[in-house]
């Protein structure tokens, strides 16, 4: 039972730290700080190459470490951090090796560092644990420093509004529970493309955006009439032109996080992001906590 | 559904309320009045140029002889006549535009099925009949290009003079155009000017290399035909200029509309009549009138027409049969959403199932009404030849057409003080004049077109009387409120995006 974190000094920044310390303080449990480094070649050489290689990967490894202890213990303290260096050919697969090992109850990583900030932007380590990890991942915002009232504030669920993603909205209305946060269900109605020429008019769209929102309306109504969420849970439908505009109009809080279910392939439970998923996440302006299927 | 306690005449003249009708609300706010006279004719071009004119010579040459021309001239005027009061109506009648919304809240329940059974042909019809056309010019291309062709069972109907088993491109066409839909694909206004371009670029190549094989000699017996002759060949070419409405559609979106949508009409009416005309004049010029009608040029004509004024030289014939599989995939397109959201708005009006008002939670698009769209249209396509077709997208929109034009007529008696961002210049004339053009092209058209049109409007009417009639949205006494909201929904908060400041 603990958070883990993907943290690598002068890649992405420190903002994962801070969601992770956040995530370890709500869930009352330790942080361990999962730092993936180059593997050297385990064949000795003559001229001793590839010792100078496993000493700069130990030298990455332990300023990762230093880098992440001194910004942890700006942060808080009372929580119990480790370090794990896990030395790999590919970030991704190191990750996964020690969510094998570690079993920690969700994985936390950054955006990475060519994004706007205050805004997820996925890397291409996140992009392949969205689609592999078998653990919840939290995906912080570039830049986050984590909540001015230092926790969490409330958890949102984005539901899509199909009978196949209820269990989504009972497993985050549980997690809101065990946090005692309140917690709120929100379905994106995005509004199509208006298509030229307009034969029947520029605005037939509107009509369509009205009855999605309609449905979403009817099928949010559903979750409290069938008890799958309490009466004190907010329920909200967000339209917009474009996914940008509908997930800015649903109105965040701060210290509010934002939880996504993913699709099941096959037998086994894992995190696999979607088309609407991935577009939901791209915009948010909070942390995203993504659910395996 | 408890029977309804009004009487049956005040059922069928019920209309929707010309303003507190359920205008769609936050996203709506959002367009300004951008377009300008350049966008407005581009709509129109757009959306009338890529159809027709690269099939419609070898359907009408043949009834009209060269006279013909005068076809193209008389169909221009009725559409022009037509899309103006469009126009007015369009700008009136604060609802999504098609003349289907427009009858509902001018003329009643009744008449606006009518339209809808007209509206339905129209753009069925014509979808499967490009279909057709593009899988003409596609097998040309195949051939310019690789050498290849479909087998002509697989791609010809098997009804016509020549039968095939199936039209295979043809139905392949309406599943893609249909998947895109799905996924809510969506032309913009920069693709559609690309695609006017587009257009216009490869009708010009034709008319370019035509007139290097004219001879006037072509055009003697211009009057041989008669005035029969050009009446039945402007019923048949009258299709071409369906769209020029679109002009009309974009009402309040359009920057001084007295102004500019008068312009941007005849601007569109002149473009599309010239290149229709240029490309009928050189074509006649190029060989008899009788070889239209010729088996070789039933398919892809204009390319047909081309190779053999180069001699057999196939580069002008690829270019024109790329032009027209590009263009004509963008109008299907186009023309089948317009289908789908047609059927939108009859399905939320309670005039056909609730099914056809649903959007797919996932795609976010009315996925039932494009499988229907695509599955009707997809028979129609695979298994009936062109020739049956074109004059019943005709014969739907000339109906359309007159009920807008009573439409205006009836809205200003009836309710003169109403704002109206375009009134149709000449009010009377103009719209007595585009009944009268109607009405004479509709004379043109032959009895068989008649029978089968009858036929679907009869049935339309028919699902009406028994269906459609007890489950209006309207039935509780017509406040225009279409209800939605379910029990329980007073907890969903509902957030649209700020309005932008006018």
């Amino acid at each position: 039972m603990s958070v883990a974190v993907g943290y690598l000094a002068g890649k992405g920044g420190r903002s994962p730290l801070y969601l992770a310390m956040e995530a370890a303080k709500t869930l009352k449990t330790s942080l361990t700080v999962v730092t993936v480094v180059p593997r050297p070649w385990m064949t000795p050489s003559i001229a001793r190459i590839d010792a100078e290689y496993a000493q700069y990967a130990d030298q990455l490894a332990a300023d990762s470490a230093k880098e992440a202890q001194e910004c942890l213990d700006s942060i808080g303290s009372g929580v119990k951090v480790d370090f794990l260096k896990v030395a790999h050919r590919s970030a991704s697969s190191g990750l996964l090796e020690a969510v094998g090992d570690l079993k920690p109850d969700a994985l936390v990583l950054g955006s990475a560092a060519d994004g706007k900030l205050g805004q997820v932007v996925i890397g291409s380590t996140a992009d392949r644990l969205l689609h592999s990890s078998p653990i919840p991942l939290a995906v912080s915002p570039r830049g986050y420093r984590g909540s001015k009232s230092g926790g969490l504030s409330r958890l949102t669920c984005a539901y899509p509004g199909t009978p196949d993603c209820v269990h989504v909205v009972e497993r985050v209305g549980a997690l809101a529970k065990r946090f005692d946060v309140p917690m709120r269900v929100v379905t994106f109605a995005v509004r199509g493309r208006t298509m030229y020429p307009p034969q029947i008019g520029l605005r037939v769209e509107d009509s369509i955006l009205e009855a999605t929102a309609g449905q979403a309306r009817d099928s949010l109504a559903e979750l409290k009439k069938q008890s799958v969420v309490g009466e004190d849970v907010t329920l909200q439908v967000a339209t917009g032109n474009g996914w940008d505009e509908a997930i800015d109009n649903a109105d965040w809080l701060d210290g509010e996080l934002l939880a996504l279910g993913t699709k099941q392939t096959g037998g086994i439970a894992r995190v696999f992001l979607g088309s609407r998923g991935s577009k939901i996440l791209r915009h948010s302006p909070v942390p995203v906590l993504v659910l395996p299927g | 559904m408890t029977a309804p306690s009004i009487s049956l005449k005040d059922q069928l003249l019920r209309r929707r309320p010309v303003t507190g009708a359920p205008v769609a609300h936050g996203a709506s706010d959002h367009l300004k009045r951008s377009i300008g006279t350049f966008q407005l004719t581009m709509f129109g071009v757009g959306a009338t140029v890529g159809t027709g004119i690269f099939i419609v010579l070898q359907q009408a040459v043949p009834k009209a002889g060269p006279a013909v021309l005068i076809s193209f001239v008389i169909a221009g005027i009725a559409a022009g006549l037509s899309a103006i009061c469009y126009a007015e109506m369009a700008s009136a009648v604060p609802v999504s535009g098609s003349t289907y919304s427009y009858a509902y809240t001018t003329m009643g329940e009744v008449v606006a099925m009518g339209v809808a059974a007209c509206l339905l042909l129209e753009y069925g019809v014509s979808m499967s009949a490009t279909a057709v056309g593009w899988s003409g010019y596609l097998n040309k291309l195949l051939d310019n290009l690789f050498g290849v062709t479909l087998p002509h069972s697989l791609s010809a109907a098997p009804f016509g003079e020549t039968p095939g088993i199936v039209n295979l491109p043809a139905m392949l066409l309406i599943v893609m155009c249909a998947l895109l839909l799905i996924r809510g694909a969506s032309e913009s206004a920069k693709v559609n000017t690309i695609m006017v371009l587009l257009k216009l670029g490869v009708l010009a190549l034709f008319v370019a290399v035509a007139a290097t094989a004219f001879t006037t000699d072509h055009f003697a017996g211009f009057w041989e035909k008669g005035f029969a002759g050009i009446t039945a060949g402007a019923a048949t070419i009258f299709f071409t200029f369906i769209g020029l409405d679109a002009v009309s559609t974009a009402g309040d979106e359009v920057k001084n509309p007295q102004k500019t949508m008068p312009r941007a009409i005849i601007a569109a009416l002149i473009a599309v009549t010239t290149i229709y005309v240029l490309v009928a004049f050189a074509g006649l010029g190029t060989q008899e009138a009788e070889a239209f009608g010729s088996e070789e040029q039933s398919e892809a004509g204009l390319s047909v027409i081309l190779e053999n004024v180069l001699g057999g030289s196939t580069w002008a014939s690829t270019i024109l049969a790329l032009g027209a599989v590009i263009s004509i995939f963008s109008v299907t397109l186009v023309v089948m959403y317009g289908q789908t959201r047609i059927l939108f708005a009859m399905g939320r009006d309670g005039l056909l199932p609730s099914m056809f008002a649903k959007v797919n939670p996932k795609s976010m698009t009315p996925v039932n009404n494009t499988i229907i769209v695509a599955v009707i249209t997809g028979l129609l396509a695979g298994f009936v030849p062109i020739d049956y077709l074109w004059d019943l997208v005709s014969i739907g929109t000339l109906v359309a057409f007159i009920t807008v034009a009573i439409g205006v007529i009836i809205l200003r008696r009836r309710e003169p003080d109403l704002p109206r961002g375009f009134r149709v210049p000449g009010y009377p004339v103009t719209p007595i004049l585009s009944i009268a053009a109607c009405l004479w092209i509709l004379y043109g058209l032959p009895p068989n077109t008649w029978i089968w049109f009858g036929i679907w409007v009869a049935a339309v009417l028919a699902f009406y009387f028994l269906w459609s009639r007890r489950h209006s949205a309207l039935i509780d006494g017509g406040d225009g409120i279409i209800p939605t909201a379910a029990a329980g929904e007073g907890d969903v908060m509902l957030t649209h995006p700020p309005k932008d400041p006018q």
